[in-house]
């Protein structure tokens, strides 16, 4: 029943055409009122309206990388005037024909993306932090402020560039292509967000080391991200060179970027739709204030600031979202797609070494953790590794999936080696992880985070969200036996711990990896829960031939599923061989009950 | 010989300007986007002082304890709260920034307010005549450096700060204080971040947005020296020295941004200190 | 800004935004003016001086039987805030002029819209020249009036041969040296340097380690009005630098303001407080009287505001109404005599001025060394009409 059709209070599963329908009639009706506003706004409305509509459109950009991704940015306004002064520079030093105007616009889209690529290479690599990426969109529009302060005469220095031919509009024809520039930026931002591809940015706000471990690079995600943001608020910044007039060093500065977050955070981040009413509604009242209350508006407006940032992290639209939600009880519109069978990859060949490790160790300073390791497995090997706690099981984990840790010795997979790779590359050798603590994403859904499991193989759509839902039979068969299969539209952050466990589990196998290494996986789990995980390990080395290595501590459980037995021991391979023979060693008894330290 | 001492005493000046916002990074983990207004309220208290008719050397005890004081509201205010988040608490500082500023701009004025110097004069240095003031500036960086120096490595509270520093948790859960000590940091960066301002004055305008121009590279130096004050003080040689160089060879705006650019591509090589947030 | 001024402005603030449109019938003249940022520092008395004027006028029964007002607002010294100041006074006040004194970079940026909502503009501050809109009117000096004196003055009285010049990176620091080298060159003397900061840049110690390398004979500088001044003084005086020092961008309330590192400097204006003659005077005491202790000092940045008003009246009164179009044809042909004397925007919208060639004396005011008669403008604008 379960993976046949998903009902939902009667309605069916949305296709694609639903998706559609409200957005665009809601952009619809947005374009209308644009069309007719200057009509009866006064000269003064619509020339202030221009330029926050612009300015709206930056703020969805900063919306996204920020509400979305995760990524608080202050730079937005560096691309913006990067834009509005490839424009107004070309205009004034190069001509004003249709020609030049053209590449004004093809300038003020490429340079800011450049730029985008430059911030993104230096703000977003393996082992960045937010804080870090931060700071960087907080220097490099002061950077571009100071160069455009130095750039004399070609730049117009402080007093920036005035009186170069503009588009042929007068100011209803301005208004007008800002509001529907605003409202298509609006648009595709929406549907971007809900379709499958858009989950990815919350995903990797989310958790972006269980991203790479997807295969997805996040920093891929959020380099192109930033390039293709930096297009669009170079747009603005043509549109804003040519309807306002002027181009001043302030365009570009991290006070404006500063600025447009504030707008963000005061509208409610991550709602798209707030940012954009809070960027209208604060910069016209500042406009038609600033002779009358100076000093007090920006007061009222730091203020307010904070006090969101402290009590209202969600801004008025999350307000507006509670308001609504306890008004209208309306049940979520969880587009919940329908789960079927994907084929599965090739299948693997038996007798190949998938795993063969060579001289392995790691240390931290002096301290050696690993040392001198040797191992090979094949497929449809379940090899469990034990040793007491310190032994090293995590480092040996961690250097097997993950190329960038400073390990010595040789480490192949299928006969690649991987040290050198980012997580993401090794998961595309074939490997998949499972962590200690279940690694998910807890604002996704289920569906959700199973769908993004599946990106290497299908890449997720765009502009909707894919009806069916295609996981080989190792995920299905956890869904099922789990009963996760009864809340795929749950999110995952409501789940309980044996369920986000199994979760986690279903999302690595539906990777279909060749070599899947679990670590502790029945921690924390009910005995029925740890019977059936067992169950699905055994079956998956058994029949569909892959290889698992399985760090544990529950000797049952090892000796129930186990073709092989590790023993680690201070960073040492201590014994290596058939479950009974290991089980019952001498060594291990002695190890366990604190003996044999060296 | 005048490129030499222009480049120590800008060391100094940056080094007496980002001090506090070390203390702060350090204990608390965030970056205090509010240090600019600190530095303006400090200023102002000088401002102050000259008006009620003080000598104004009497601005230095003023600012400290002004600005230790509202340190330590902002801290239970709106620091506490953000602890989980400091990404939120970053930019609840700039709001407080901008906040301060606008306070101080309905109480004074828009307008630059010029106050007497503090010192004038120059004086001969092996063959050129230096600016006093500038000179006075080494001798009070060295002087606060050697006092926060004794204050982190001979006090009790310096002894709470460097445990919370390397592993809050763990000191926590060894009975130490952490909210105290937190706040306490906070008030002696915020204090010194007044005092500060008060110094800036015979060096540049006073008016209610003087702050944030040093923010940024205050914070990049903080940023690249992470927790150690003495890393700080080589930062500052360093940076400050490429300023100096870039002013003078390049172009004046081009040495302005010199700190926060080459700030900025040292972290993304050696990203040592950034790994806790 | 004093609790009382406060709470005047508190109350007139409430009062306006009650009463948003203005009061019907009288004339609205819009002062868009830096009351932040570089000019701050003047922008006190600007308004002070608009305000004077406008009360006398009103006084004596207004212009063609209507009231004058004033809108003041903030361009914040800039191009961004002069957009935004134009345009709310423009077109949310709805002005019949503008009438004020600005930095370079501001009054470009509010050009566009003053052509667009074709308001008569009289730009009341000295700059670099060359700004041309058939709507603008200069009554302030321009170069061409006010360096020759200074230079001569150097290279005849102290023989200067060689000059470091430094100025604030903007329209007015760029043209305004730009003219001085020229004119240096032409007489014979020789610029060993020439260093601009931003407008907002504070700090010139490199500039200034470089001026020293040069060792000139004097320096001529041209930053921005107001802060740019007084931290370049303050830090030349700093590092010990004493040569002949002329400031082309100073005027007396900023140098009073400067206490005794102001001391010395050669400055050339068309207003000076020390000026002998009953208009001065009279213009003076109103002045004292109306403001008292508040009174900024009036000063070569805000006397021709002053004046400007009045200019604007008489214009008014011969175009016979507040039509744009009429009143810029009335422009360039009326006469007021105040402080500065005659003053008429007739040669190409800008006006012939007396020049005073004067230093800063130890107690903040200048004392003139000489004048010179009506000076010409120059050819500014030769495509107007």
């Amino acid at each position: 029943m379960p993976e046949d059709t998903a009902l939902l209070n009667g309605r069916p599963a949305s296709t694609t055409a639903l998706e559609w329908r409200a957005p665009a009639a809601a952009a619809l009706v947005a374009a209308l009122i644009v069309w007719i506003s200057p009509l009866v706004l006064g000269a003064f409305a619509a020339n202030v309206l221009t330029r926050s509509m612009l300015y709206a459109t930056l703020a969805v950009t900063v919306d996204l990388l920020w509400g979305f991704t995760g990524i608080l940015t202050f730079g937005q306004a560096a691309f913006f005037g990067v834009g509005a002064y490839a424009t107004a520079m070309t205009m004034t030093s190069l001509g004003s024909t249709p020609a030049w105007m053209a590449a004004a616009l093809a300038l003020a889209i490429v340079l800011p993306m450049v730029l985008g690529l430059v911030v993104g290479w230096l703000s977003f690599y393996h082992g960045s932090t937010p804080l870090y990426a931060s700071v960087i969109s907080l220097v490099f529009p002061i950077v571009v402020t100071q160069l455009v302060y130095s750039g004399g005469l070609l730049t117009g220095s402080s007093s920036g560039l005035v009186g170069y031919d503009t588009l042929p509009l007068d100011l209803e024809g301005f208004f007008r292509l800002s509001g529907l520039v605003m409202v298509a930026v609006t648009l595709a931002a929406w549907v971007f967000v809900r379709s499958d591809a858009g989950k990815l940015l919350v995903a990797v706000r989310d958790n972006d080391v269980r991203c790479a471990y997807l295969g997805v690079s996040p920093r891929r995600v959020q380099i192109m991200l930033t390039v293709a943001l930096a297009g669009v608020a170079g747009v603005a910044g043509f549109l804003f060179a040519h309807a306002s007039g002027v181009v001043a060093p302030e365009n570009t500065g991290f006070l404006f970027g500063t600025q447009v977050v504030i707008w963000v955070a005061l509208g409610g981040r991550g709602s798209l739709l707030g940012p954009v009413f809070a960027t209208l509604a604060i910069d016209y009242l500042s406009a038609s204030l600033s002779g009358d209350l100076p000093f007090l508006w920006q007061l009222v407006l730091g203020a307010a600031f904070v006090i969101i940032i402290i009590f209202l992290p969600d801004g008025v639209a999350g307000l507006a979202r509670r308001a609504s939600a306890s008004i209208f009880r309306s049940s979520k519109q969880t587009r919940v797609p329908r789960i079927a069978l994907a084929a599965p990859h090739s299948a693997v060949e038996r007798s190949a070494t998938l795993l063969k490790v060579s001289g392995l160790a790691r240390s931290f300073g002096s301290l050696s953790v690993l040392e001198n390791i040797n191992l090979e497995i094949r497929p449809g090997e379940l090899v469990s590794i034990v040793g007491p706690n310190g032994a090293g099981k995590t480092t040996l984990i961690r250097c097997l999936s993950d190329g960038s840790e400073p390990f010595k010795g040789v480490v192949e997979i299928g006969g690649k080696p991987m040290k050198g790779l980012t997580p993401d590359r090794v998961v595309a050798l074939g490997v998949g992880r499972k962590f200690q603590v279940a690694s998910i994403f807890e604002s996704l859904t289920v569906a959700e985070c199973l769908r993004l499991a599946r990106t290497t193989s299908e890449t997720p759509s765009g502009i909707g969200s894919a009806p069916r839902l295609s996981l080989p039979v190792a995920s299905i068969e956890i869904l099922r036996l789990t009963g996760l299969i009864d809340l795929i539209a749950s999110p995952a952050g409501l789940l309980s711990h044996g369920m986000k466990q199994a979760l986690e589990l279903g999302m690595v196998l539906a990777l279909e990896p060749r070599l899947i290494l679990l670590d502790e996986p029945t921690a924390g789990l009910t005995k029925a829960e740890r019977a059936t995980i067992g169950t699905v390990l055994r079956h998956l080395t058994a029949e569909a031939g892959y290889a698992i290595i399985l760090v544990e501590h529950d000797l049952d459980f090892v000796r129930e599923i186990s073709s092989r037995v590790v023993v680690l021991h201070q960073g040492r391979l201590v014994l290596d061989g058939a479950v009974d023979d290991v089980v019952n060693s001498e060594t291990v008894r002695t190890i366990y009950s604190g003996g044999g330290h060296v | 010989m005048l490129l030499l001492l222009d480049i120590l005493t800008t060391a100094a000046i940056l080094f007496v300007v980002s001090v506090g916002l070390l203390a702060i990074f350090g204990v608390l983990k965030i970056i205090n986007f509010a240090h600019g207004a600190w530095l303006t309220i400090g200023a102002y208290c000088a401002v102050v002082a000259v008006k009620l008719g003080l000598n104004p050397w009497a601005g230095l005890p003023i600012a400290f304890v002004a600005g230790a004081l509202l340190g330590g509201v902002a801290e239970l205010l709106i620091i506490r709260p953000l602890y989980r988040r400091p990404l939120d608490a970053i930019l609840a500082t700039w709001g407080l920034g901008i906040v301060i500023g606008q306070l101080i701009a309905l109480a004074f004025g828009r307008d630059v307010q010029l106050i007497p110097n503090l010192m004038s004069g120059t004086v001969r240095v092996l063959s050129v005549d230096y600016s006093v003031y500038r000179l006075f500036m080494l001798f009070a960086a060295l002087a606060i450096g050697v006092l926060f120096a004794l204050t982190i490595e001979g006090t009790r509270l310096g002894l709470s700060a460097r445990a919370v520093i390397m592993n809050e948790t763990l000191a926590r859960s060894l009975g130490i204080d952490t909210d105290r000590v937190r706040l306490a940091t906070f008030m002696i960066g915020a204090g010194l971040a007044a005092l500060a301002g008060v110094l800036l004055t015979p060096l540049t305008s006073v008016d209610p947005n003087m702050g944030v121009a040093w923010l940024i590279g205050a914070f990049m130096l903080v940023m690249v020296a992470d927790t150690s004050y003495l890393a700080l003080a080589a930062a500052c040689l360093v940076f400050g020295g490429a300023q100096v160089l870039v002013s003078t060879f390049v172009s004046p705006v081009l040495g302005g941004i010199s700190v926060a650019v080459l700030a900025a591509l040292l972290l993304r090589i050696n990203p040592r200190g950034f790994s806790r947030a | 800004m004093t609790p009382k001024l406060f709470a005047a402005s508190t109350v007139s603030l409430l009062l306006a935004t009650v009463a948003q449109a203005a009061d019907s019938g009288s004339i609205v003249i819009g002062v868009p003016v830096g009351l932040s940022g570089a000019n701050s520092v003047v922008a006190p008395s600007v308004v002070q001086e608009a305000q004077l004027a406008v009360d006398e006028i009103n006084t004596a029964g207004g212009v063609l039987g209507r009231k004058l007002q004033l809108e003041v607002a903030d361009d914040a010294s800039g191009a961004a805030g002069a957009q935004k100041a134009f345009d709310s006074l423009i077109y949310q006040k709805k002005v019949d002029a503008l009438i004020s004194m600005e930095t370079s970079a501001a009054r470009n940026a509010g050009l566009p819209a003053v052509s667009k909502g074709r308001v008569p503009f009289i730009y009341t501050s000295f700059y670099e020249g060359h700004s041309c809109n058939k709507y603008l009117f200069v009554d302030a000096w321009v170069p061409e009036q006010q360096v020759p004196p200074i230079v001569d003055n150097f290279a005849k009285e102290k023989n200067a041969k060689t000059y470091f010049l430094i100025g604030s990176d903007y329209a007015f620091g760029r043209g305004m040296l730009g003219f001085t080298r020229s004119y240096i060159e032409k007489t014979g003397g020789k610029v060993v340097g020439e260093e601009y900061l931003p407008m907002d840049g504070a700090d010139w110690t490199p500039i200034l380690s470089k001026l020293k390398d040069a060792k000139p004979d004097a320096i001529i500088t041209s930053t921005a009005g107001g802060a740019p001044n007084v931290t370049l003084t303050k830090q030349m005086r700093a590092a010990g630098i004493n040569l002949h020092y002329a400031n082309l961008a100073v005027d007396e309330g900023t140098a009073k303001s400067m206490g005794a590192d102001a001391t010395g400097i050669y400055l050339s204006a068309s207003y000076v407080t020390g000026i002998d003659s009953p208009e001065n005077k009279k213009f003076l005491d109103a002045a004292n009287k109306k403001f008292g202790a508040d009174l900024k000092t009036p000063n070569d940045l805000s006397v021709p505001e002053y004046e400007a008003v009045y200019l604007y009246k008489l214009a008014v009164e011969k175009a016979g109404s507040t039509d744009p179009a009429k009143v810029i044809e009335a422009m360039p042909t009326v006469s007021f005599t105040g402080p500065r004397g005659a003053i008429v925007m007739d040669k190409q919208h800008h006006a012939p001025l007396t020049m005073y060639l004067g230093q800063v004396q130890s107690d903040g005011t200048v004392k003139v060394a000489a004048t010179f008669k009506d000076v010409d403008p120059g050819e500014q604008c030769p495509n107007l009409k």
